[in-house]
């Protein structure tokens, strides 16, 4: 029983190996740290968490492995008929509701952060609209507000100024869509009727695929977009001289 | 106990004569359409749900196999978004749902030491609700624009008729009306059963743990399922009247979901309960020990139940419309009481006698399987990591843990425990542990893969993804891995095939450490359950009966 126990733990250990091998070609934990701003706050909530989930993951892994290989029955005696053991009871109803108070202690700083809209005006304001099945964006902070328009077949770009905040104002003409870019750690619904709002900063030059992740109809998988980081002078030289579409 | 005898005499010779008989293949089919008896009617119940798994398995492998690679190879987007919501609302709907009424039916009366439910005609119309609006719903396949294509939560107002004005829609949404009505129905049967009709002896904190999470489960669908029958119906007003309750103008698109979660996370938590059920029945019987933790166990149940019904909005993390800290300070909660049930269930198998007969495996690949997708759910109570990753394959990956891992694994164990109690025959050891082994190992490579295609930005219900994004191998690997799983299902076919010529179990219990009264009848038992009832002195009734100069320790 030892001897199976032995290679079910290195089985196990191989396996928790691979989950983290697999992990780190990923960029750390699949995630950039800096990517963005939101990514700020999240990636390493991200990363503790499953820290966390793997320490309480493979305890209580051992736990259940343990009297699978060790308590095994060996003779016609009945074991200790045991129903209650209240020291232990009340521990492990207490230890997890410190974890969780932890964890909640930190989302809610991060969420408070990531959800955060200033009163005052924005510098950069994009208006995103989505519609079956693409999106618009207008860029409210540039003279003449040009609106890019996609479709499934051409995909459109949401040009993005590097190191700026940028808030956003995201609503659907028509059902529910879902905003979210991948890279960012961030998605928002886009609803008809409502009006939400999301500020955060892309500190990464670089073109990441953004996509609808609500369900939204037949194209729904063609609903996709292309987020292009540029430098702030790009972007300004962008907003003016973009055709309105 | 002479209370009992009388009129046991007279049903013992009534069985053995109608046993006797050899039946025609018409009489049992009128027999069985129309009975009362709670045990006829909860194997319909099982035969049917069982069903609905294969049909919807079936679906989710054409699902795997257009994700195979990129472009489109077998379905059109629309006939795929048919699919995946044909397969999620027959999986929870029409598997899942009824099959804890199927359990709840034949097991609890049993446990309880009843005769029957307490409204034995109503369970029957139940069935037939549940059945014909099962039909209706999956009949949508048959009308011309086909399916219901919404997704199984119909956000409106993509479900309204101006985004989907099929017949298939109308079809989806009374169907599954008519069979929450059913579902509703057999609540209110149950929560009577378990107040009224217990044996006597039999106290609230003497029945078995399965019994009070059937009663739980029953409380959580009369507050569920309700509002769900009113969404549905004012949907289908917005449809064929022209009202206008979930317009967008009036916030429809929130008041949907509001609606839509509000049913779906108690939903969840009925058909995980009953299945939690199963486990802590199957673990003390291979472990000959009592349940650690009895009364803390039923503790940790109650306050499952009562938070189930305030953490709806997470599923709206992404909304930007719903109180975040709130939402997901009472998900991180219930965590707490999920915590203790594992460790009620870990004391429950430490220092026992630990034998591994088919029920016992699927009850520690559940255990495996659900801690995985526990921690998932962690990482998904947080919001700032939920916007990371909502709505994308970890989600898919994280329910199909929650949701497999406990309903089918503790199916799977329930009727292998269970299958001697129902037939008389007991199901192959051997091709059990067979089929427990392919179903585990298909089941991880089918879902372990998705969590990574999520975080690198797979989103679910997406019938196509471009050969740049990188989906492809995983994708890959997942269908392999659900071909697997598939193929689980045979060695369990045949099982059941050559179980009927297996040797009648001539014991109550044949299992030898049963402890719930079901353990102190005949298998399968007569018509009305039992022809004695043992003392009922503990919430082991059926192994102080067998065992009686064991002494079990109490509480002080």
């Amino acid at each position: 029983m030892r001897k199976a126990f032995t290679s079910t733990l290195a089985l196990g250990t191989l396996w928790v190996a691979t989950f983290i091998s697999q992990g780190s070609a990923f960029a750390s934990g699949g995630f950039s740290p800096d990517a963005s701003s939101v990514n700020q706050q999240s990636h390493s909530l991200w990363i503790y968490s499953w820290i966390a989930a793997g320490v309480v993951g493979v305890f209580t892994a051992i736990l259940i492995i343990w009297p699978v290989f060790f308590h095994r029955k060996k003779n016609e005696d009945f074991p200790r008929q045991t129903q209650y053991n209240v020291p232990v009871e009340i521990a492990y109803t207490i230890i997890p509701f410190i974890i969780v108070a932890v964890l909640f202690f930190y989302t809610a700083k991060a969420e408070t952060k990531i959800t955060h809209v200033d009163k005052s005006p924005a510098t950069h304001s994009i208006h995103v609209n989505a519609i079956q099945w693409s999106w618009q964006f207008t860029y409210d902070d540039a003279a003449n507000k040009p609106t890019v328009t996609g479709t499934p077949e051409q995909i459109p770009v949401l040009v993005l100024p590097q190191g700026q905040k940028v808030r956003f104002t995201i609503n659907s003409n028509d059902v529910d869509h879902g905003f979210w870019i991948p890279e960012f750690m961030i998605q928002i619904q886009a609803l008809p009727g409502v009006e939400n709002h999301l500020e955060f900063t892309a500190n990464k030059i670089g073109e990441f695929p953004g996509r609808c992740n609500i369900l939204c109809g037949r194209a729904h998988s063609q609903m996709l977009f292309k987020v292009k980081v540029v430098s702030p002078a790009d972007y300004q030289t962008y907003i003016n001289t973009v055709k309105v579409a | 106990m002479t209370t009992f005898a009388e009129p046991t005499a007279a049903l013992s010779s009534s069985y053995a004569a109608g046993k006797t008989r050899k039946e025609s293949k018409g009489r049992l089919f009128v027999k069985w359409v129309t009975s009362t008896d709670h045990k006829t009617i909860g194997y319909m119940y099982l035969i049917t749900s069982f069903t609905w798994f294969i049909i919807a398995g079936i679906l989710a492998l054409a699902l795997r196999s257009e994700l195979a690679a990129p472009g489109l190879q077998f379905f059109s987007m629309e006939q795929y978004n048919q699919i995946f919501t044909m397969h999620g609302t027959i999986m929870l709907l029409m598997f899942a749902t009824p099959l804890f009424v199927g359990f709840a039916n034949v097991i609890m009366p049993l446990q309880i030491g009843a005769a029957d439910v307490a409204f034995p005609r109503l369970n029957m119309f139940s069935y037939w609700m549940y059945l014909f609006g099962g039909l209706m719903a999956f009949a949508g396949f048959l009308s011309p624009g086909g399916a219901a294509s919404f997704g199984w939560t119909a956000y409106a107002p993509l479900s309204n008729s101006q985004y989907s004005p099929g017949v298939g829609g109308d079809l989806w949404i009374i169907g599954l009306a008519l069979s929450g009505i059913g579902t509703i129905l057999s609540g209110v049967n149950f929560i009577t059963t378990i107040f009224t009709m217990r044996a006597p002896g039999m106290t609230m904190f003497r029945m078995s743990i399965f019994t009070w999470n059937a009663l739980l489960t029953s409380i959580l669908v009369l507050l569920a399922f309700p509002p769900l029958a009113a969404a549905f119906l004012g949907l289908e007003s917005d449809r064929l009247f022209g009202s206008h309750l979930f317009d967008p103008a009036n916030g429809g698109a929130m008041l949907w979901q509001h609606l839509f979660w509000f049913f779906g996370h108690p939903e969840v938590y009925i058909l995980a309960l009953p299945f939690f059920g199963i486990a802590t029945e199957i673990l003390p019987v291979f472990s000959r020990k009592p349940v650690f933790g009895y009364k803390g166990l039923i503790a940790a149940t109650i306050a499952i139940s009562a938070l189930s019904v305030a953490v709806w909005a997470h599923h709206m993390f992404a909304s930007g419309q719903v109180l975040l800290p709130f939402f997901s300070f009472m998900t991180f909660l219930i965590g707490v009481p999920t915590g203790v049930k594992f460790f009620n269930w870990i004391g429950t198998m430490w220092r026992g006698a630990l034998t591994f007969e088919t029920p016992m495996l699927f009850i520690v690949g559940f255990l495996i399987t659900f801690l995985f997708g526990g921690l998932t759910g962690i990482i998904l109570a947080s919001p700032p990591m939920d916007f990371a990753v909502s709505a994308s394959y970890f989600v898919v990956a994280h329910f199909h843990y929650v949701l497999f891992g406990t309903v089918v694994f503790a199916m799977f164990g329930g009727f292998y425990f269970w299958w001697p109690k129902m037939t008389g025959h007991m199901l192959n050891d051997r091709l059990g542990k067979i089929h427990f082994w392919t179903l585990f190992f298909g089941f991880h490579l089918t879902f372990l893969i998705q969590h990574w295609l999520g975080i690198k930005g797979f989103p679910r219900r997406y019938a196509d993804y471009l050969p740049t994004d990188g989906f492809t191998w995983m994708n890959q690997v997942s269908t392999v891995g659900s071909v697997l799983l598939a193929l689980s299902m045979l060695p369990f076919f045949v099982n059941v095939w050559i179980s009927r010529n297996s040797p009648k179990v001539t014991v109550d219990d044949p299992w030898g450490y049963g402890a719930s009264l079901e353990w102190a009848t005949s298998c399968p038992p007569p018509r009305h359950n039992f022809l004695s009832m043992p003392r009922i002195r503990s919430e082991r009734p059926a192994f102080d009966l067998h065992h009686p100069n064991v002494h079990t320790e109490k509480l002080h």
